[in-house]
């Protein structure tokens, strides 16, 4: 089984980029939702 | 949230298996061993690339001639989306070429188009990180990214006829370059598999892009009392 | 033909403003100039060596020229307020870009054939003989350069870093014209100089593909 490990080496470097990407998508919605609530109470205050 | 966390679940799940096909169900390609296995991720990750840039020039244009901010949304998320899979592509070949050729990269046609396209849709992007206004932004980067599209069948064309190397298609390839049956539906789950990635990136990414869009109206909102 | 009738007009704008000061010119062939002196000492400057690397090192200092040159282009038109009035003086949006392209073109081809003697001198190559090609190559060439450069520049006037960003655009796009005015400068700095008509051809088609595109969409570029 030569090479098996440039084999997983490659598979798990494409899974972590997905992986990273998804999680950097989920956190940054995260922010975003955040800040709406920060602009809706903002906004309700000011009425 | 409970209905995306189990698409993304499912899907997964899928891609375990396909991992698990590709690796134990799939035969060991016989002249380059077991490290022809890298070429069911890296294959259709090289497709999914394609599709979500090809996308992005859909997109592009649609923005041009509606002005919809929907359609613009949809551009940067492709666009975003497509730098991920080019990137995967751009990692796991060199792995596959280090052992195979012995050097991990090497100026051929479809190797330099994958990078030069990658950085064509990095330039996109920081180009619409650099316009504040969003229609401004939305319109002057889909006209780049329009030109951008065109440029890459030139692109592989002008490198074709300089230098080649790389392995033909063996999918699409002509006669004689058929598929051991199992290697076929590992290949195929694979495709599968990735392609619902590029779909659940996608519409997660699309779905950033509109919350930006209401944080922004609420901004200007606030700003206006 | 109100179009070629505007543009041409437009076009002697754009020439009378440059001459006059002739600051684009001047500056451009002086950092080209710079560049091409620089690389000569990034490898021996012999004959059969400069014959090897001296025409990506002539069109790579053309490119950066140009990603620097194309960027007052429409910068000066926003700085001084005139695309609006620009816009409405003429019938078809197209016969600016086809104005601001053309003197684009003309700079360039101008600057280049400029430089073209003192690179023969200094990295040893001979173009006497072959000097009406190389000018086509280069008209070629420029024109490559030129018509996505100018449709850039409208882009980058509207972002900021706009100085980084041209290049930024720019070069990626222009991979093919690097390789085609590179292999066809090559094969006639040969010592049996051959005309390249393939390579030729594909910058001939270059220029349309893109010429076609900001024909199709150069209106928009010029919206505010």
């Amino acid at each position: 089984m030569k090479n098996l490990d440039s084999v997983l080496a490659a598979y798990l470097a494409g899974w972590a980029i997905f992986f990273v990407y998804y999680i950097s998508v989920a956190q940054r919605m995260s922010t975003l939702r955040e800040e709406i609530e920060r602009l809706k109470a903002q906004l309700t205050k000011g009425k | 949230m409970l209905k995306s966390a189990l698409k993304a679940t499912i899907l997964f799940a899928l891609i375990a298996v396909t991992a698990y096909l590709a690796f134990y169900y799939a035969p060991i390609e016989k002249s380059m061993g077991v490290i022809q296995k890298i070429f069911y991720l890296h294959i259709s990750c090289a497709f999914s690339a394609f599709v979500a840039f090809g996308t992005c020039f859909y997109a592009n244009l649609r923005y041009v001639f509606t002005r919809a901010p929907k359609s613009d949304w949809l551009a940067v998320s492709a666009a975003e989306v497509g730098l991920a899979f080019i990137s995967v592509v751009l990692i796991t070949g060199p792995i596959w070429a280090h052992p195979v050729w012995g050097i991990w990269w090497t100026w051929d046609a479809r190797l330099t188009l994958t990078f030069v396209l990658g950085l064509l849709y990095v330039s996109y992007l920081l180009l619409r990180s650099m316009i504040e206004e969003p229609d401004k932004r939305a319109l002057f980067s889909a006209l780049f990214g329009i030109f951008a599209f065109l440029d890459v069948p030139l692109v592989y064309f002008s490198i074709r006829w300089w230098r080649t190397q790389h392995p033909q298609p063996v999918i699409l390839g002509g006669p004689g370059s058929g598929l051991e049956p199992r290697m076929r539906v590992s290949y195929l789950l694979m495709w599968g598999a990735l392609t619902g990635l590029l779909i659940l990136l996608l519409s997660a990414r699309y779905k950033l892009e509109a919350l930006r869009a209401s944080v922004d109206d609420l901004r200007r909102e606030a700003e206006v009392r | 033909m109100a179009l070629l009738a505007d543009a041409t007009t437009l076009l002697g704008k754009e020439l009378r403003t440059e001459f006059r000061s002739r600051e684009l010119l001047t500056t451009t062939v002086v950092f080209i100039l710079v560049v091409v002196v620089l690389f000569s000492f990034t490898f021996d400057p012999s004959t059969s060596e400069s014959r090897r690397f001296g025409p990506g090192l002539l069109w790579l200092s053309f490119l950066f020229a140009a990603s620097l040159m194309l960027q007052p282009c429409f910068l000066r038109e926003q700085n001084n307020d005139t695309l609006s009035a620009l816009r409405l003086s003429v019938r078809d949006p197209f016969s600016i870009f086809l104005a601001k392209l053309s003197a684009n073109t003309l700079f360039l081809l101008l600057t280049e054939v400029l430089m073209l003697p003192i690179f023969a001198i200094l990295y040893n190559v001979h173009i006497l003989s072959v000097f009406p090609q190389l000018v086509l190559v280069l008209f070629l060439g420029s024109l490559g350069v030129a018509i996505p450069g100018t449709a850039f520049s409208a882009i980058s006037a509207q972002a900021r870093m706009r100085e980084l960003m041209l290049p930024l655009l720019l070069l990626p796009l222009l991979t093919p014209v690097l390789i085609a005015s590179t292999e066809a400068t090559g094969a006639l700095l040969e010592v049996n100089p051959a005309l390249r008509a393939d390579w030729l051809g594909f910058l001939l088609g270059f220029d349309l593909v893109f010429l076609t595109a900001l024909w199709l969409f150069g209106e928009y570029l010029l919206e505010e």
